[in-house]
């Protein structure tokens, strides 16, 4: 009698194993959109305690370990802000004589990021800002270092940002002095210690000094002109032999980041925080 | 005695063999989502939502396990969502595993407990990082680097914790 129990729970097993992989295989075909309604919905209910203690994890980390750290970044940008009011005021009169209208400046919200020990971690980070403090997909994603990338999918409390270290990681760049435009995607060869990004679409016509630094060109509209991305370390000539292609270590480290910036609502071609030097 | 006696079937009926396992879990989401967030931070650290599933996937049966990574999985996705479901069928996959495997090697030595801790944190990433469409040197430095680091980080992180609730895991650890 004993031989067909153990037989029909071993069936029962395989039945619930098959099911699970057959879920999971569905949850992997599943539409982009619908995989973030899915995960969406999770973050906003039955996970959402989890994801506040982990943002309280966060806070507490930085109040402990980093006050040091902050409170010399906000001395240094206060002497900063402090040299700079004379030219701003300067810059004021100037754009009052030629009758232009104020700088803009887009809004921004500061986030957490919520950090997984997982291999995929940096390549798609969970941020504690959501919908309800304004953020939309597409928003740009920086830190006081550079960029970092953009949201990917938004729900009510957080949100989930695409990084340069994604395979589908794409920006419009331009050098320092505008004469340089390429199109920024991440390295498929990987360093142990950080993935890179490279420079491609660059005449063999053009070429770039090593330490030259790459910005956001703001075309396409993806990102606004003038965030600083990276600095450049290497060239090579890619397969065919019709352009260069250069290696560009950022500036900002998705895998690192603690806390970002994120850009609400500045689509346009508008610089984001200065553009570069002409 | 009949003190003693009470308490001791106490501590062994399947009741409170369930609650000591939530408490168990409760603790492992408390360091996974606040204690270790709040200390340090970075790739390879110790995963305890996978030691979690590990714990648990060597008391149920194969079918349960694999409902219980199923659950993991979708936690894990849900908060690292570089591809949805990879999450899910790897944890599946590992708790199907530590489940059936339960029968083959003997459970009760600490380094079989912390060899199992390695290899399911190593074939998860494996897993995870195969379907998220990582390049070939993105493989490797993973599957080389930083799984082995992570593993033994989660091993280590595990056999303390066995150490320490052994008696609420209800794990012999042979001497």
């Amino acid at each position: 009698m004993r031989e067909p129990t153990g037989r029909s729970e071993a069936r029962g097993d395989l039945l619930l194993f098959a099911g699970c992989i057959a879920l999971s295989l569905v949850a992997l075909a599943l539409p982009h959109n619908w995989a973030t309604g899915v995960a969406g919905f999770f973050r906003s209910t039955i996970f959402r305690p989890l994801i506040a203690l982990d943002t309280r994890a966060v806070q507490d980390r930085t109040a402990r370990f980093r006050l040091g750290a902050l409170e010399h970044r906000a001395d240094s940008l206060a002497l900063l802000v402090e040299g700079t009011t004379a030219l701003r005021r300067e810059n004021d009169n100037l754009r009052a004589l030629d009758s232009l209208e104020a700088r803009l400046v887009p809004a921004h919200v500061a986030a957490e990021v919520l950090h997984r020990p997982t291999s995929t971690d940096g390549r798609m980070l969970l941020l504690s800002a959501g919908r309800d403090r304004g953020v939309a997909p597409f928003d740009p994603v920086i830190t006081a270092d550079g960029l970092i990338g953009q949201i990917w999918s938004v729900d009510a409390h957080s949100s989930s940002a695409l990084t340069w270290t994604d395979p589908d990681f794409r920006a419009a760049a331009v050098t320092a002095d505008g004469r340089v435009r390429g199109i920024l995607a991440p390295s498929p060869a990987v360093d142990v210690n950080r993935a890179v990004l490279e420079l491609h679409g660059v005449a063999l016509r053009d070429s770039l000094k090593m330490g030259t630094v790459v910005y956001t060109s703001g075309d396409g509209s993806a990102y606004p002109r003038g965030i600083v991305v990276g600095r450049i370390t290497a060239v090579h000539n890619d397969d065919q032999g019709y352009e260069r292609v250069y290696r560009v270590i950022p500036f900002a480290n998705p895998g690192d980041v603690t806390h970002v910036l994120i850009l609400t609502g500045a689509h346009d071609s508008t610089a984001a925080h200065g553009a570069p030097p002409r | 005695m009949t003190a003693i006696r009470t308490a001791d079937r106490r501590r062994r009926s399947p009741r409170g063999a369930r609650v000591r396992i939530a408490l168990v879990i409760a603790l492992l989401l408390l360091l996974e989502f606040y204690l270790r967030p709040s200390l340090i931070d970075g790739r390879g650290m110790p995963d305890f939502l996978i030691l979690g599933l590990l714990l648990i996937a060597i008391r149920q049966s194969p079918g349960q396990a694999a409902v219980t990574g199923l659950v993991v999985g979708l936690l894990t996705d849900v908060l690292t969502p570089a591809h949805f479901g990879a999450g899910m069928l790897a944890h599946v996959i590992v708790g199907w595993g530590a489940a059936t495997g339960r029968a083959i090697f003997f459970a009760d030595n600490l380094l079989v407990n912390a060899l199992l801790f390695f290899v399911g944190t190593w074939v998860r990433n494996a897993i995870v990082v195969l379907l998220s469409g990582a390049s070939l040197s993105q493989l490797a430095v993973e599957l080389l680097v930083w799984s082995p680091l992570q593993g033994i980080a989660t091993a280590v992180a595990g056999v303390l914790l066995v150490l320490l609730l052994r008696d609420w895991l209800a794990i012999r650890i042979e001497a």
